[in-house]
């Protein structure tokens, strides 16, 4: 039976944001190939990383990378157990898992690029 | 030549869940429409087999159908158009309640339908003549207006099938029909109704609901507009 379900705000900020990071995504993770995977042989060392890392260009794309990566991905995930019905108890823990592993790993990630 | 129909039966009060019959039935050429088939297998072979039918001509949207697993109108449906080489599977309109065989509760639909006001809302007083709208402004509406709600559409959206309580690609279209009329002065309530958790957002482009429409509407251009106006309206 159709339900007018009320909304706690428009849909159309995250709507827009997934877009927009996606494209951001485009550009970070094609860097992240050249950095990263197009020389298997470049870029790993300790050594290569330090220095790479002091950088502060390059502390300011990994911290876009991360942080617009994880709100893409997890907002992503969200959304796609938005498409079923739940429980709101359900929907509840599942929101709180990703919300609270975003912070989890966004802070994780930020201090180890910050600590360099 | 003699064509074989497997349909899918239900009567609510004899059977638990439905169950697939198969008749085998004379077409006079491959120009045949669905529609004539069912009738023949009504008129000849079993009266009990239930379907809604009425212009008979792809005007009223009554015999939205699934043939051969692709969401059709019965009448506007060529045997020409399918393999009928092969048994030709009819069924009812998936993800939404059977009542009887083929005829399904459009309730739900309709409910949807309803909560974008299908209809022009306009509280300035009338104007001498009729409400005057330009050439292209009325334009914009034409390829929108052509619905003829026969529901082939929101049952085959898979954002329909996940969540039954998602609003649909038909009524979509319907609040764009009037969110963009310039003689239309409710488009805000009809914004707000499509910008909840089961409306608009569910639509992911996944163009099923154009796939399937008999009228050949472009619904996923058409709900993107309104995704584009309620970010305006929103950012
Ligand atoms: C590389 C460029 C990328 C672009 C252009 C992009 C674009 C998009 C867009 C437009 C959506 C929304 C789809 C919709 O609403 O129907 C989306 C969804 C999603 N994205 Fe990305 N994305 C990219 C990379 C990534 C990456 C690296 C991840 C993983 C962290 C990811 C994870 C997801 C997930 C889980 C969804 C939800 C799935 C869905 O809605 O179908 N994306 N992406
Ligand atoms: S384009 Fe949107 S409404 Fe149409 S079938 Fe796909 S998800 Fe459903
Ligand atoms: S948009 Fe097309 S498929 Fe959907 S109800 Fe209208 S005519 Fe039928
Ligand atoms: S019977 Fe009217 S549209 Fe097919």
């Amino acid at each position: 039976m159709y339900k007018h379900t009320g909304s706690r705000g428009s849909g159309a900020p995250g709507w827009v944001l997934q877009r927009i990071t996606g494209l951001l995504l485009v550009i970070v993770v094609i860097g992240h190939y050249f950095v990263m995977h197009a020389d298997p042989a470049s870029g790993h060392t300790y050594a290569a990383v330090l220095e790479r890392m002091h950088h502060p260009l390059w502390k300011m794309f990994d911290l876009t990378f991360i942080t617009v990566g994880l709100w893409h991905g997890l907002n992503g995930t969200w959304g796609i157990f938005r498409d079923y019905k739940m429980k709101p108890a359900v929907s509840l823990t599942i929101y709180g898992v990703i919300i609270l592993s975003g912070i989890a790993f966004w802070v994780l990630g930020v201090n180890t690029i910050l600590s360099f | 030549m003699k064509v074989t129909l497997r349909i899918q039966r239900y009567n609510p009060e004899r059977d638990s869940e439905p169950y697939y019959q198969e008749f085998i039935v004379e077409a006079g050429d491959e120009k045949e429409r669905i529609l004539d088939l069912l009738h023949q297998v009504k008129w000849k072979f079993d009266g009990t087999l239930t379907f809604r039918r009425s212009c008979a001509h792809g005007v009223c949207g009554s015999d939205g159908i699934r043939i051969n697993g692709r969401n059709r109108l019965a009448c506007s449906t060529l045997l020409r158009d399918v393999n009928y080489r092969k048994p030709i599977v009819i069924e009812p309109l998936p993800s939404i309640p059977i009542i009887k065989d083929l005829i399904v509760d459009m309730s739900d639909f309709y409910r949807k339908y309803e909560a974008v006001k299908p209809y022009m809302v306009n509280n300035s007083p009338p104007p001498e003549h009729e409400r005057y709208q330009s050439n292209d402004d009325a334009e914009k509406l034409f390829e929108s207006a052509k619905c003829i709600l026969c529901a082939c559409c929101t049952t085959s959206c898979p954002s329909s099938w996940s969540d039954d309580n998602y609003i649909g690609p038909a009524a979509l279209l319907k609040a764009y029909r009037f969110v963009f009329d310039t003689r239309d002065e409710a488009a805000d309530e009809r914004l707000d109704a499509v910008d909840t958790p089961d409306g608009i957002w569910r639509c992911h482009t996944i163009f099923n609901c154009v796939e399937a429409c008999p009228k050949e509407i472009n619904l996923t251009w058409h709900i993107s507009q309104l995704k584009k106006r309620l970010t305006e309206r929103e950012m």
